[in-house]
């Protein structure tokens, strides 16, 4: 498939819908279950377009969960169940007729561990989706594997050994690398689930430069346990807590002068 | 459990206070000397030395403990108000000290009329004795009542600036027409605790902002 051929194709007007101004994504009364445990409750949430949005919460709050529920990614685990509905513009994701392959490739993820394929060099493990997706285009390829590595502000680091393996890369280039992945699939949407929990502080902090950057072209949403940094990338932080949303607000207020004792307390680190 | 910032916030409230009972003694006492005319500015000097090292103190504090431990919400508002009313409170000694200089550099003025200042000082040092009493109790309606009766020193500060370049209209202004050093010790005076009045008012809204996360205009 030709890069005009999938600008075109079906799957790609049907995922390019009109946004409702201003929010690209909306959870609306999200309820969540692993078999009989209950997750995620009443979760109403609207993120801007083009800010970060950090989701913070002590361990086992449901952040995990919602951002996993945000493409759908839940699904894959055993016993999970959601209610509720989650719109990408105007459409609703779990709507029965869409395509969550489609879902997942305007909602790109990286993980908290860079997971970069094994066996493939850096090139491929950029190309991987585009094949995946149909694109056999060589030149077409080359141009989507430069511009993601550049935009995950890896290109210069790597354009000379990209024969070599992703795994030979150090922890931060290879968390870099998925970022590039997931790029590489053009998505409006960005998950970030403790994208650097593993990486030392300089690697980390590239990663939220990085963030910075690709908010211009992007929504960016991120997990993280790390407090300062929710403050410093994010524009918008939600507190989770037991599962329900407690406080969401613009970042300045909610590290300032949160609405909710609770929120307060646990920024504060006076939990427990 | 306590954290960590907590014994930095200890240590910032005990500095914050010190400097609270500073600045009341030495606005009292410069009142009192005032009142008797007595120049001595000794002790109000080092009391206004004293204020501007825990001044500095305070804001170093301050900045290390933002430093070291990022501290967000009340614990940040705590620590930006210490800043902004340690140094309220180093004015405060400051203008106290400023009063008795003006008694020192003027020489003896036990025969100058004492009403206006003193007038005005009545509601000024009530202000201070507040503005601390808010920040020892964070009480966040002390603000506006600070405003209001800096309403009152501000319309004493005019009225008896009138009265100074109008000297022939009112009662006791007739030792200011014949002796100068009446004339610019008052006003002179008038002025600091025109400005001690508003910096209790800061302190007020300081206090404010600290317990609400509202920051009020400047008025």
């Amino acid at each position: 498939m030709t890069s005009e051929e999938y600008l075109s194709s079906q799957d790609y007007q049907l995922a390019k819908t009109v946004a409702k101004p201003g929010y690209k994504v909306s959870v609306q009364r999200l309820n969540s279950w692993f078999f009989e445990k209950k997750a995620l409750k009443e979760i109403n949430l609207d993120v801007k377009e083009n800010t970060v949005t950090a989701l913070i919460g002590p361990s086992g709050c449901g952040k995990t969960t919602l951002i996993r529920s945000l493409n759908r990614m839940n699904e894959m685990t055993l016993g999970a169940r959601v209610e509720g509905s989650v719109f990408l513009d105007d459409v609703d994701i779990y709507d029965r007729t869409v395509d969550p392959v489609i879902i997942k490739r305007r909602i790109g993820m990286v993980f908290q561990k860079p997971n970069p394929f094994p066996t493939m060099s850096i090139y491929d493990n950029v190309a991987a989706g585009l094949r995946l997706n149909g694109i056999r285009d060589k030149r077409l390829i080359n141009e989507i594997v430069e511009e993601s590595l550049k935009g995950a502000a890896l290109w210069d680091e790597v354009k000379d050994e990209l024969g070599k393996p992703g795994i030979s890369l150090s922890g931060g280039q290879q968390q870099r690398l998925c970022i590039a992945r997931a790029l590489a699939m053009q998505p409006e949407v960005l998950l970030m689930d403790e994208p650097t929990s593993a990486l030392d502080p300089i690697a980390s902090a590239k990663i939220e430069e990085l963030m910075h950057d690709l908010k211009r072209d992007l929504t960016i949403i991120i997990v993280t346990h790390n407090m300062q940094q929710a403050a410093r990338v994010s524009d918008f932080t939600a507190f989770m807590y037991l599962g329900e949303l407690i406080e969401y607000g613009p970042t300045t207020r909610i590290f300032e002068n949160p609405d909710k004792e609770l929120t307060e307390r646990y920024i504060s680190g006076k939990f427990g | 459990m306590t954290r960590l910032l907590d014994y930095g916030l200890g240590s910032l409230s005990n500095l914050i206070m010190k400097m609270a009972d500073l600045s009341v003694r030495s606005v009292d006492t410069a009142i009192e000397l005032y009142e008797k005319g007595d120049g001595d500015k000794s002790q109000l000097f080092e009391w206004s030395e004293q204020l501007r090292v825990l001044q500095d103190e305070i804001t170093e504090l301050a900045v290390e403990l933002i430093a070291r431990y990022q501290p967000v919400a009340t614990d940040l508002r705590f620590i930006r108000s210490c800043i902004e009313i340690s140094y309220g409170f180093s004015r405060f000694g400051r203008y106290a000290y400023d009063i008795v200089d003006v008694i020192g550099a003027m020489g003896s003025i036990a025969h100058c009329d004492k009403s206006a200042v003193m007038e005005m000082a009545k509601t000024t040092t009530e202000m201070i004795h507040q503005s601390v009493q808010a920040l020892r109790t964070r009480d966040k309606t002390a603000a506006e009542k600070l405003y209001q009766m800096d309403d009152t020193v501000d319309a004493l500060y005019r009225k008896h600036l009138r009265e100074a370049i109008t000297p022939s209209t009112k009662k006791g202004t007739n030792d200011m027409v014949k002796d100068p050093r009446c004339y610019v010790s008052t006003l002179l005076i008038l002025r600091y605790l025109e400005r001690m009045a508003d910096h209790a008012c800061y302190v007020g809204d300081a206090v404010n902002y600290i317990v609400t996360g509202s920051s009020s205009p400047r008025r």
